[in-house]
């Protein structure tokens, strides 16, 4: 039996990355090979490959090579609630940055 | 439009960890406020979003609960306690949304002077399952119900 890590951690590895959120999404649409998804988000063919052997391990996606295309579809593994927590959290941590950006703008020199 | 705010960078040193680092035009004192200071926290936190500060009791071991209204309607609560709080030098505390109760983050708010009054904020965040959490609270609570036994025994033992 495979033994995927555990939920947290998977949910980790897909969607800690911007590029792994992308790729399992455009996935999610149709199949694609792994040059067409190193096109799609303008990276080399060894850093996809690098994105998409982590997504497999997770689970999330597989790949079958024919002839010499390797193409990726999603696998037997979804995402869970924890991965689109976390997804939430790391967006929510960025806005109220940017929301923490604007209010020392919109104060300064308000008082000493 | 915001100039002065250099666009964070994100990275993940370790699994489980989200690290998000940002430069602002103002000193450590203004910052330190807007991140302490109740009715500052009330003006941004929220992203937009109206807050409303329940509680935030800023010492160690304090209660925090900040409970977010968006426009439409919709409401979430946050809440935690701190763990370390160091004046203009760092917090660290637990931060749980009340939509996923048990899985805690450990939120760490680092600041930095970055000379001709900016600020540097470096924020991390550290995931706990609540498998970890509750094995974590059973491993303490085993170990101090044995103790709490024997000396029950010892006192049992005394009174015969």
């Amino acid at each position: 039996m495979v033994q995927y890590p555990s939920d947290l951690d998977t949910a980790f590895a897909a969607v800690a990355d911007p590029t792994r959120r992308g790729v399992l999404e455009r996935l999610g649409r149709r199949e694609a090979s792994i040059s067409e998804l190193a096109e799609a988000f303008d990276m080399t063919l060894t850093g996809m490959k690098k994105h998409v052997s982590i997504l497999e391990d997770a689970g999330l996606v597989q790949t079958q090579k024919v002839g010499r295309v390797r193409t990726c579809t999603l696998g037997p593994r979804r995402l869970t609630a924890e991965a689109a927590w976390i997804a939430d959290y790391q967006r929510m941590v960025e806005a109220r940055l940017d929301s923490l950006g604007a209010f020392l703008e919109r104060t300064k020199g308000d008082q000493p | 439009m915001i100039t002065t705010t250099k666009r964070h960078t994100l990275t993940t040193p370790t699994d489980r960890t989200i690290r998000v680092e940002r430069e602002f035009d103002a000193s450590r004192d203004r910052v330190w406020r807007a991140y302490t200071e109740p009715e500052l926290v009330a003006q941004w936190w929220g992203r937009g979003n109206k807050v409303v500060v329940e509680r935030d009791e800023g010492r160690r071991g304090g209660h925090w609960r900040y409970v977010e209204h968006s426009p439409d309607g919709e409401v979430n609560g946050f809440e935690g306690r701190y763990r370390e709080i160091i004046p203009k030098d760092r917090i660290v505390r637990t931060f749980e949304w009340d939509g996923m109760p048990g899985y805690t983050i450990l939120e760490t708010a680092e600041f930095f002077d970055a000379g001709e009054g900016r600020t540097r904020v470096v924020s991390t965040s550290l995931f706990f399952s609540p498998e970890e959490r509750d094995g974590m609270l059973q491993s303490g609570m085993e170990g101090g119900m044995a103790e709490s036994f024997a000396a029950l025994d010892r006192l049992l033992a005394e009174v015969r």
